[in-house]
């Protein structure tokens, strides 16, 4: 990497080597994209949801192509949170990279317990709550639509989390996002990041069905983009500024002026998902882009770009 | 199936031919880079590979088949997943040189956009991808089944037992719902009946099914083969099924293989984003226990499977 630019950035107590992460779902649960890319020149990595028993997920299909994006409802399928100790970490403590593990649960406590077990793990940097999934019938957006009960968890979970930052995911599927917002960064939340995916259908017309078998699905991809962005300024301007709460921003980001584009409307930091799955090394790509657009612009520190929205 | 994944990569493949079949039916043959053909050196039947169309332009209107003229223009964002009907491997100077065979059928979007390509043309493509076909030991007969564009990687899978088992006698047998829908070229045999060019050229024996009847056997492939099993004896601890088609084919041709005692193993297809084991869309259920069934991905546990350990889901 081109080193005239500092790309490193401080993220909710966290020293990241750049501002670009691979978002949660789309990176698998470690060194699966370590054959595409060189890692240390990813900021972080975000592991599937890991919840406290093994879940399935939903049956097939889980995924259908859309204009500009696609929908998925995975359910939240995973090894669950003994495997990932015993099979995981141990490849984990090996990436050189910042590990953030996405928590999921279908209760308060399974939350905590998940994060408790996880704090302890020295592999682990940081987490990332996940109230935001549309796509499980207990827990998931359920828990991120209500502001009380996102206080509620984000305390509760943040207690657990020893000096490990704590990060909560927003779904965009509510009136007022800054309300939702507001309510994790009251109750402790060490970052925010926005947006999860966009609940949404695609119906077969000869079948008159859905065509996921769990109906809906959460839609990402570049369709997504300028929605995303839209809301990462919005609470920027109305929350995280003056709470001085860094913001991940994502939602269909697949080249550099996207990822300017979120950092211009208020992000300290950006993920990758959908992007991913067409080019598995795109974070890396948009990393060495963004150091390569500083450098042309006389551009000593990305952080000047932060929230430079005029 | 019990090969671990092999290592893969991005690389550029270039169009050497893109030429129809019939209806629609094409055979593309491309050629992989210097990265492409060091990552497919070792690739076996049964893998695949993912291309990226996205950026490939509709053909002139007057050649979209006219069922799919309102659903082409939809765009194409995810690779499209494809197994290979021949990987020519030939070593140079400078490393191997591989070339490869995809047989594809135009049915939706992306395929729509394949039928543009044209000499010269490159295509960004992922791969090799996923476990292919395991040859077990002491085997002396292969019997290879396929329904409808499950064809290709049997085609492969039977020049590559050609090849590297000279003494396994192998067999097919391709089904397809009319004779339209078989992406070979049928001829009359030297003996009696049709036979397809395509396994005649490394002589091994093709029998059709038709569901229509329009050629060969009038009914499901599995029942072809049921019948041949009825007429061939052969010995089920030294014979080895290997299948690929639609699900009820594959539940079929399993149930089948059970009667007789012989071991096989089925190639999955799904709906997949990455085919890395990013998305975990591809999604197969497989027994875990007697009591317990687990979600395998077809991209990275398959798309090859014992098909004892399949829950098949036929529609």
């Amino acid at each position: 990497m081109d080193k005239t630019t500092n790309l490193q950035i401080d993220f909710a107590g966290l020293t990241l080597s750049g501002p670009v992460m691979t978002a949660s779902g789309t990176c698998g649960y470690a060194d699966e994209l370590s054959e595409f890319m060189d890692m240390s020149n990813l900021g972080a990595l975000i592991t599937k949801s890991i919840s406290i028993e093994p879940r399935p997920g939903n049956p097939t299909p889980r995924i259908v192509e859309t204009n500009g994006g696609m929908l998925n409802a995975i359910g939240l399928a995973n090894m669950g949170l003994e495997r990932f100790l015993e099979e995981k970490i141990p490849v984990l403590e090996q990436l050189d990279t910042k590990i953030l593990v996405n928590l999921a649960g279908k209760s308060i406590d399974e939350y905590v317990a998940v994060a408790d077990r996880l704090a302890r793990e020295e592999a682990i940097d940081g987490f990332e709550l996940n109230i935001s999934c549309p796509n499980v019938k207990k827990g998931g957006i359920t828990f991120g639509t209500d502001p009380v009960l996102i206080g509620e968890i984000t305390a509760a979970v943040k207690a657990v989390c020893q000096n490990k930052p704590l990060m909560v995911k927003l779904t965009p599927t509510v009136t007022d996002i800054s309300v939702t917002a507001q309510a994790a960064v009251d109750a402790g939340a060490d970052a925010l990041s926005l947006i999860n995916t966009f609940t949404a259908m695609v119906i077969d017309v000869e079948k008159r069905k859905p065509v996921l078998a769990n109906r809906t699905g959460g839609l990402s991809g570049p369709a997504v983009k300028p929605i995303a962005v839209y809301l990462v300024n919005k609470v920027y301007n109305e929350v995280a500024k003056d709470a001085g709460i860094p913001i991940l921003g994502m939602g269909g980001i697949q080249t550099v002026t996207d990822a300017l584009e979120f950092i211009i409307a208020g992000a300290t930091t950006v993920a990758v998902g959908t992007s991913t799955f067409v080019y598995p090394d795109t974070a890396e790509k948009i990393t060495l882009g963004l150091a390569e657009y500083c450098k042309n612009k006389g551009i000593s520190d990305l952080r000047e770009l932060i929230g430079s929205l005029r | 199936m019990h090969n671990e994944a092999t290592q893969k990569g991005v690389f550029q493949a270039e169009v050497l031919s893109n030429q129809q079949i019939r209806r629609c039916y094409y055979r593309l043959n491309m050629k992989f880079d210097a990265r492409g053909s060091r990552l497919f050196q070792n690739v076996l039947p049964g893998q695949f590979l993912e291309m990226d169309l996205s950026a490939i332009s509709l053909p002139d209107e007057t050649q979209i088949p006219e069922n799919l003229k309102d659903k082409a223009s939809r765009q194409v964002m995810l690779r499209r997943p494809f197994s290979f009907s021949d990987v020519i491997i030939t070593p140079t100077a400078d490393g191997p040189c591989v070339k490869v065979e995809i047989l594809y059928c135009v049915l939706g979007p992306a395929t729509v956009r394949m039928m543009s390509l044209k000499k010269g043309d490159t295509i960004n493509i992922l791969g090799p991808l996923g476990n292919g076909f395991s040859i077990p030991d002491h085997l002396t007969h292969a019997l290879l089944i396929a329904g409808g564009m499950g064809s290709p990687p049997i085609l492969h899978l039977a020049s590559h037992l050609k090849h590297h088992n000279p003494n396994v006698e192998v067999v097919s047998f391709i089904g397809a719902r009319n004779i339209e829908d078989l992406p070979f070229t049928v001829r009359i045999g030297n003996f009696k009946g049709l036979v397809l060019e395509e396994f005649e050229l490394i002589r091994v024996p093709s029998h059709i099914a038709t569901d229509d009847g329009s050629a060969g056997f009038d009914g499901f492939v599995t029942d072809c083969m049921r019948h041949w099993l009825e007429d061939n004896k052969i010995d089920p601890k030294a014979s080895a099924v290997f299948a690929c088609g639609p699900e009820p084919m594959l539940a079929g041709t399993a149930k089948l293989a059970k009667d007789y005692d012989m071991p096989c193993q089925v190639s999955m297809e799904r709906m997949m984003a990455c085919g890395i084991g990013l998305c975990q869309s591809c999604a197969v259920e497989t027994k875990k226990d007697d009591n317990h069934t687990e979600y395998q991905l077809c991209c990275k546990n398959g798309p090859v499977f014992d098909a004892e350990k399949v829950n098949f889901h036929a529609e």
